[in-house]
């Protein structure tokens, strides 16, 4: 019997479809960290994080006969959790932080080793994240903050890159504006 | 931010190509990414993941034979074929392909003899903000997600032109590949025989 290692994805993704539900878990032991890490960045939330994650998972096994590409079954899984963060992100929460929480963190000049400061700018920094859309956040995560190139991301999100380009400048611009309009 | 920001910022511009008030935007927004970079939260998958989602896993029902067949023919899968088989199989076709057919087709009295398939370009749009990728398929496309539509401007609103020969045609869209959605502004539906319903498209002729 092959090991979980040598099992190739599109393997499990046949393994599962055929019956053996069992080999889901490599998928799950595969691609739960990278899923996890990106929950994390979008939701700033370890709780609702591993919350998604373990919803995309779910969802991911009641639809896995409709993913086109076995081989790729990784960025499929991250494109159904990626859709859960933003609608996560774009549920009502977290009102309390306001982007006026921006002007500091944004002008730089504070040293984030400091333990409060550093939770204080951290605060800022994320919550300053969440007067963007959805998309513009998810973008500018993946761009700026997880350092994917553009094709990386746009195979992901099986959009075109000129599309990609165009949502992430939007990302910056809004950034800039609340900068400026904060500062 | 000009243009210029946005290339360097892409990699597609040096330094040393921008202005002096564009670099210093360039360093204010260096400081800031850094700002991100440092406070990013990291983690790893919590040790009851795999527990949870297996667990959750076990409780679903059992695929039906119906879904668990159309896995199978969807699934590749290694055939192996020994070049004796092959070259009689294909002896065979080109065989069958010489004999004479039982009758020539005759047009009805009207119908055009042209090869020339007329073909009529739809616009399809679809608003759905949260998705990732939007396809449409139906009877045109052999229920294929073969044309994907695309929202170049970030609105949310999904658009394609598709090409649909004439006639009466069913088609859905299929949202980020898992979410079949039935397009909600179609004049006409119909039962997809699975409790779906199938928007309905009416496509004339040009003539």
């Amino acid at each position: 019997m092959m090991s979980p290692v040598e099992r190739t994805d599109a393997q499990v993704v046949r393994d599962v479809l055929s019956g053996d539900r069992d080999a889901y878990r490599f998928l799950v032991r595969r691609y739960g960290s990278v899923l996890q890490g990106h929950a994390l960045r979008m939701t700033d939330n370890p709780d609702d994080a591993a919350d998604l994650v373990q919803r995309a998972f779910v969802k991911g096994f009641k639809k896995l006969a409709s993913c086109r590409d076995p081989d790729r079954v990784g960025p499929w899984l991250f494109r159904i959790l990626a859709n859960f963060c933003k609608d996560h992100v774009r549920s009502p929460r977290r009102s309390d932080v306001s982007v006026t929480m921006l002007s500091g963190a944004l002008r730089g000049g504070s040293d984030p080793s400091s333990d409060a400061e550093g939770a204080e700018i951290r605060t800022r920094v994320w919550g300053a994240l969440d007067a963007l859309t959805p998309e513009q956040k998810e973008a500018f995560v993946l761009k700026h903050v997880e350092g994917r190139t553009y094709e990386e991301i746009a195979a992901v999100m099986d959009m075109s890159v000129a599309a990609l380009k165009m949502r992430v400048h939007r990302a910056r611009e809004a950034l800039k504006g609340l900068l400026e309009e904060y500062a | 931010m000009t243009n210029e920001i946005h290339r360097h910022l892409d990699g597609e511009l040096p330094a040393e190509a921008l202005a002096e008030e564009d670099r210093e935007t360039v360093d204010e927004w260096d400081r800031m990414v850094a700002s991100f970079r440092q406070s990013a939260p990291h983690g790893s998958a919590p040790t009851w993941l795999e527990q949870r989602v297996m667990a959750e896993v076990e409780l679903l029902p059992e695929r039906g034979v119906l879904n668990r067949l159309f896995a199978w023919l969807v699934s590749p899968a290694p055939v192996r074929v020994s070049p004796l088989a092959a070259a009689l199989v294909a002896a065979g076709v080109v065989f069958v392909l010489m004999l004479p057919g039982p009758g020539t087709a005759v047009p009805e009295p009207g119908a055009s003899t042209s090869s020339a398939v007329e073909v009529v370009y739809v616009q399809f749009l679809l608003n759905a903000p949260a998705a990732s990728s939007v396809a449409v398929a139906g009877d045109f496309t052999e229920w294929q997600p073969s044309f994907t539509l695309e929202d170049l401007d970030g609105d949310g609103v999904w658009s394609g032109r598709v090409p649909v020969r004439p006639g009466v045609h069913g088609y859905m869209f299929l949202v980020d590949e898992t979410e079949w959605t039935t397009d909600p502004n179609a004049g006409r539906y119909q039962d997809d025989g699975f409790g779906n319903q199938n928007a309905v498209l009416a496509v004339g002729t040009s003539s």
